[in-house]
């Protein structure tokens, strides 16, 4: 039997009240109270006195992860990790943007999140199919299990199907809409170069304007910069106030780097992002 | 005068316009609805809410261009993008946009320094307001009631619009409004009950119920610039901010701007594209030294600015309560929290 | 008049650049719709350089690299072969048909294997016809 989110606030509260108390950690990265019930926000608690603002509801779909490299290394965090939020975490691990040793993750097995903005259910369509956190300190909850195992690229096959000027076509309409706000890469945890580089000027890869090549650009380069390095998290496509489906385009990468080098993102520490790695046995058969 | 007409009868006011000159109104789009330049008559559906963006575009559209000219040629060469306006007439705008494009007059036109661009858009639009729909609660984002602003304010548009029922009751505001409507044939007069719903109905929408907490007045920006320098407290707001630009590209009352050169082998393009005080690059100066790097600054000058510095310029705080900032915040932050907090700090 | 695509080589110095010009010491004949672009390495090619390369309005580019094991600072090509397999299947999600992209293993002393790769490549790209989707246009 899963733990209600009512039982995991408290315990995440109880836990973080400790670990800020004790002096383990200086910051607890958590959700805190939104201006309703159905829009909870990413919390920082400081202070032990923080603890008691945090919740946890249904709603609290956001990747924490994403705020950890903020922090200057060595920053004693604790962060309250989902199942997708685990794997980012792994993966910031893995590219050296964090070490294990600073953190402290609050594991939170999480089934039935959902869309603040729609309502609707999100576990197997924008979120890797994973009830529980992959990698933890302290799990907050018992342990997920019995609920449908979907596997993730599942919702990819209608588009798999589809004719390539049909797809080019969908996913042409789909990038006009973009007004380049850059919700997406900023709500990604994986998303932290400094200059990103469709903000460069030289050279410029890409235009400025919310056109359609420009936005091609960026988001085809976008998906290519995160190939074997998205965990499949959706906050991209949550973020969109235009509703593009960007975790579509990222789960398709997904697979095609998990079915080529046979290694899925954020899953094990001791891995290396399959792009910054080789066998000498890839076969060349990849590049047809 | 009051007319009316049905709300069956939408197609054939919108053809009426079309005529006319360019028609933009809301269409429902996947995301929600948004504002569209109308090609089919059935389009234009007044079932909404809110739109997703904001309809400034209509007047300061995302992409600008400016200068066309080619690459290694004198500069006498280059060719200005001239503006051919036809009449437009923007539908269905919710009072408090309307109010939007009021503050974002002062700056666009209202100092002496004029922008030819929005000036000629403002100048070739008439704007159909249309108040909010009094029975509905508003939306848990919303606020205008905090910033004086009333759900079915009729200034600033040309022709102000209620549905009562089925039926649709237009009044012409100014001169041109007015005008407007007495061409329109397939409106009929409102009989003397109907002219009563409609000026209660304005009545009636200053105390619809926003979140509310104060009227929004100078005093806000008094105390915001005494907290300027109270970092704990911005960081305490900002912790969250991803400092993305959904909240300034969905605003209607945010100008801020980038002029940037487009080329594409030799043709080159100047151009004005929306920029957001969120971005990296905003700030961003020519010897690569950046002022404005943290996050809790960034959000701290996007409040100052709509709340403190406007008014300490213009007089007039530069958002309207539309609540599409906090809508569409991807990390749910609150605008209108944020002050309120500001107030008690 | 038959099309005559506009194809982009992206050649490593080592190898396929160094193939390229045996092939023309050689005096092999091949169609002249590639036009070259010398890196010293395979691994060098940033995948937005093939996504540009379609928006200024090529019709297919050619990446050619060293032989896997080959590579003059070992193991560049090695990257470069994941990397560049996960641009062409972007590329094919996206829609643009991914026999525009091609890359190819050739060495210093396959003059030859340059010729044929060429000529097979630019009649290949012909049959797709021009390269429409990602083409700007103004």
């Amino acid at each position: 039997m899963a733990s209600s989110f009512k039982q995991i606030e408290d315990k995440l509260k109880t836990e973080a009240k400790k670990l800020l108390k004790t002096g383990q950690v200086s910051v607890v990265l958590a959700y805190g109270k939104g201006y309703d019930d159905n829009h909870p926000m990413p919390y920082i608690a400081k202070l032990p006195s923080d603890a008691d603002n945090i919740v946890f509801n249904e709603y609290c779909t956001h990747n924490l992860a994403r705020y950890l490299v903020r922090y200057p290394k060595g920053t004693k965090i604790a962060v309250a990790v989902k199942a997708a939020d685990s794997r980012a975490v792994i993966q910031l691990i893995q590219e050296e943007k964090v070490k294990r040793e600073d953190l402290i993750l609050l594991g939170l097995p999480a089934y039935g999140m959902k869309n603040s903005k729609t309502g609707e259910i999100i576990d197997s369509q924008t979120t890797c199919g994973l009830y529980n956190p992959v990698l933890y300190d302290t799990l907050l909850g018992e342990e997920v299990h019995g609920q449908p195992v979907v596997s993730p690229y599942d919702v990819l096959a209608q588009y798999e199907a589809m004719d390539k000027d049909a797809r080019f076509e969908f996913w042409k309409k789909e990038f006009d809409k973009c007004i380049r706000c850059y919700a997406c890469r900023k709500a990604c945890p994986m998303c932290y170069c400094d200059p990103c580089f469709i903000d460069q000027n030289n050279p410029r890869w890409g235009e400025k304007s919310p056109q359609s090549h420009g936005n091609l650009m960026y988001h085809l380069t976008r998906f290519h910069h995160l190939a074997g390095r998205c965990i499949d998290c959706g906050e991209c496509s949550r973020a969109c106030p235009v509703d593009i489906p960007l975790y579509l385009f990222h789960k398709k990468v997904a697979k095609e780097c998990e079915e080529m080098f046979g290694q899925a993102s954020g899953m094990r520490i001791d891995d290396k992002p399959v792009l910054v790695n080789f066998r000498v046995d890839d076969s060349d058969k990849i590049l047809e | 005068m009051l007319k009316k007409t049905t709300i069956d009868k939408l197609p054939d006011l919108a053809a009426h316009l079309m005529e006319q000159g360019t028609l933009l109104a809301p269409v429902q789009e996947a995301a929600g609805f948004n504002f569209q330049v109308i090609a089919d008559a059935k389009q234009v559906d007044l079932n909404f809410h809110n739109t997703v963006l904001s309809p400034k575009a209509a007047f300061f559209p995302q992409m600008e261009d400016f200068v066309r000219y080619q690459t290694g040629k004198s500069i006498l060469e280059a060719v200005p993008v001239e503006l051919n306006l036809k009449p437009t007439f923007l539908f269905g705008v919710r009072p408090c946009d309307v109010k939007s494009f009021t503050i974002m007059d002062i700056h666009f036109s209202g100092t002496g320094l004029v922008d030819p661009y929005w000036q000629k858009r403002r100048q070739a639009a008439t704007i159909f307001g249309y108040a909010f729909d009094l029975d509905q609660p508003a939306q848990a984002e919303e606020f205008y009631k905090t910033l004086g602003i009333g759900a079915a304010d009729p200034d600033g548009s040309d022709v102000f619009m209620i549905r009562k029922g089925g039926d649709l009751l237009l009044k012409g505001v100014t001169l041109k409004g007015e005008k407007l409507l007495t061409q329109l044939s397939l409106l009929t007069a409102a009989s003397a009950d109907e002219e009563k719903y409609f000026e209660d109905y304005i009545i009636r929408g200053r105390d619809f119920k926003t979140r509310f907490t104060f009227l929004a007045d100078k005093n806000i920006a008094k105390k915001l610039e005494d907290i300027f320098h109270d970092s704990d407290f911005w960081m305490k707001v900002s912790g969250a901010c991803l400092s993305c630009g959904v909240c300034t590209f969905v605003c209607p009352n945010c100008y801020c701007f980038d002029i940037c050169d487009e080329t594409l082998f030799s043709q080159g393009i100047r151009r004005r594209v929306w920029d957001a005080c969120m971005f990296t690059d905003f700030t961003l100066e020519a010897s690569g030294h950046n002022p404005r790097t943290q996050v809790f600054q960034k959000l701290r000058q996007k409040i100052k600015h709509k709340y403190s510095y406007h008014v300490r310029k213009y007089g007039v705080i530069s958002c309207v309560g539309c609540g599409r900032c906090t809508k569409h915040c991807p990390v749910n932050i609150d605008i209108f929290s944020i002050v309120e907090e500001a107030m008690k700090a | 008049m038959s099309f005559e695509p506009k194809i982009l080589g992206i050649a490593c110095n080592w190898c396929t650049y160094t193939g390229a010009d045996l092939a023309g010491t050689t005096r092999l004949q091949y169609p002249q719709n590639l036009r070259v672009v010398r890196v010293m390495c395979s691994s060098r090619i940033n995948p937005s350089f093939i996504f540009r390369a379609f928006q200024l309005g090529a019709d297919g580019v050619l990446v050619g690299g060293c032989h896997p094991g080959d590579c003059h600072y070992n193991t560049g090509n090695l990257y470069a072969r994941r990397r560049l397999a996960v641009t062409k299947k972007i590329l094919e999600f996206s829609g643009i048909e991914p026999e525009r992209f091609r890359v190819e293993w050739i060495s210093a002393s396959e003059g030859n294997r340059y010729a044929e790769v060429v000529t097979e490549f630019t009649e290949q790209v012909k049959q797709l016809g021009p390269q429409t989707k990602f083409k700007i246009s103004r």
